[in-house]
């Protein structure tokens, strides 16, 4: 579904990916871990195209996203993604941030949209809130909204950058929990997260970044039973700390 | 020395003074929409990654940022007219100067309003945007759906405020001899020899309006600020 390969990127003389390589398959959960600074939502973000890259290709459903002939929005369009400061359209209703891409992007019709949008919205369980603004909802329950609005174009595949890490603590499992039931039912997801309860629980593989290179791509269990680098060791070490 | 303040001559001059009032509010509203409208594209190719595009909006920026209103204002009551009677083949008495006041208040303004604009649009988060982007939309589809109404939103107060900076400078039009509400006071107030009466009472007027209209925009920041 997803393929990276060689992929680098430059701002300037700073290096921020070197000749990353990695490939998501269809239904495939793949974690991206690593400390602040590695590369990893700078990567995530090439995945989509809204980050630039100057060498190596990458290609979503076949299509390359770096080749200048592909049409991004289109790409953009069938690839979920949710951020880190869950960026709902803070001047439209939660029901018009579930409805406007649908329409304005897919071309569905008023009704159905809106059909689409509050079928998912109670999904995560936020049916009540339709009519509300973002700023009424607390953080997890907008992020559960950015899901439900990236849910609503019919994704063939999710990006997570780093959805929680925003979040109060009380509020990070109601979203993790939203996230585990999308990978049990096949999502092809990439997550960049430190929730190592998450990639234990669903992830297929995990992959390791510092600075700017994948260190480690392994099967959850291999990573978590022993990692083969040193830098993986410490850092899982630090995280499992608490 | 014993000035007699004799105020009989606005009455009747009230009609006449209507009149000018209605110049100024006409030249304020034009002014006000073209500029926010030629503002906003300005402020967009200034924003615009497209260099030619950046480039000539600065320059046009700074060009009318760095001089007179007068000047301008002198400039177009000069060569717009012949342009202009050149262009439609007027009637070489046809009355063009409100129209030349009009074209050079607004190219004039634009330029402040699109600072202002410039602002509001930096002002909203550069997420919004990527999440726009990954929702499929278009960089024009982002800045029409997203972008713009935030920043319209923020901007609200500083675009009242400038109409009303661009409201009182409408008086300078008099350099065209436009019989705008000032022009309108001075000349009764000098047919009359009653000048100072005259231009007291038009003081008063503009204080009064826009001393109001700022209340009133204070109170729409303060309501903002609310929610």
């Amino acid at each position: 579904m997803i393929t990276i390969e060689k992929v680098s990127k430059h701002y300037g003389s700073f290096q921020v990916l070197t000749d990353c390589s990695t490939r998501v398959a269809k239904g495939e959960v793949v974690v991206v871990c690593g400390p602040s600074g590695s590369g990893k939502s700078t990567l995530i973000k090439c995945v989509n195209g809204l980050e630039p890259f100057q060498a190596g290709t990458i290609t979503v459903n076949g299509v390359s996203v770096g080749d200048p002939k592909t049409n991004l929005s289109k790409l953009r369009s069938h690839v979920g993604m949710v951020f880190q400061h869950f960026e709902l359209f803070p001047h439209m209703s939660i029901t018009d941030n579930l409805t406007i891409a649908q329409e304005k992007v897919l071309g569905r019709n008023k009704d159905e949209a809106r059909d689409k949008g509050l079928k998912l919205l109670d999904r995560v369980g936020l049916k009540a809130h339709a009519a509300k603004f973002p700023g009424q909802l607390s953080g997890g329950q907008q992020q559960r909204v950015a899901i439900a609005r990236a849910l609503a174009m019919d994704p063939i595949c999710m990006l997570f950058d780093e959805p929680t890490s925003a979040l109060d603590p009380e509020m990070i499992n109601e979203v993790l929990d939203v996230m585990v039931e999308l990978a049990q039912e096949g999502m092809t997801m990439m997550c960049v997260t430190h929730e190592m309860g998450f990639a234990r629980k669903v992830a297929n593989r995990v992959i390791f970044m510092d600075k700017g290179q994948i260190v480690e791509d392994d099967s959850k269990d291999a990573f978590f039973g022993a990692p083969r680098s040193e830098r993986a060791r410490q850092f899982l070490a630090k995280i499992l700390q608490h | 020395m014993n000035y007699e303040f004799d105020w009989s001559s606005i009455p009747g001059a009230l009609p006449f003074l209507w009149e000018g009032m209605k110049v100024s509010l006409e030249i304020t509203v034009i002014a006000v929409i073209f500029g926010i409208v030629w503002g906003t594209l300005l402020a967009m190719m200034r924003l615009s990654p497209v260099k030619p595009l950046a480039m000539f909006a600065a320059g046009y920026v700074n060009l009318f940022r760095a001089i007179p209103l007068v000047m301008v204002l002198l400039w177009f009551f000069l060569i717009v007219p012949q342009v202009l009677r050149g262009a439609f083949n007027l009637d070489p008495n046809t009355d063009v100067r409100l129209t030349s006041a009009m074209i050079g208040f607004a190219l004039f303004e634009s330029a402040y309003y699109s600072e202002i604009i410039r602002a509001g649009i930096q002002s909203v988060p550069k997420g919004q945007v990527s999440a726009a982007s990954a929702l499929g939309m278009s960089y024009a589809q982002a800045m029409r759906l997203v972008v713009l109404p935030q920043a319209f939103r923020n901007m609200v107060p500083l675009l009242l405020t400038q109409a009303i900076v661009l409201f009182q400078d409408t008086s300078l039009v008099y350099v065209s001899a436009l019989a705008d509400f000032f022009g309108a006071a001075y000349k009764v107030g000098d047919r009359d020899g009653r000048l100072v009466e005259l231009l007291l009472f038009a003081g008063a007027v503009y204080f009064v309006l826009c001393f109001s209209l700022s209340q009133v925009v204070r109170r729409l920041q303060k309501r903002m600020a609310m929610v």
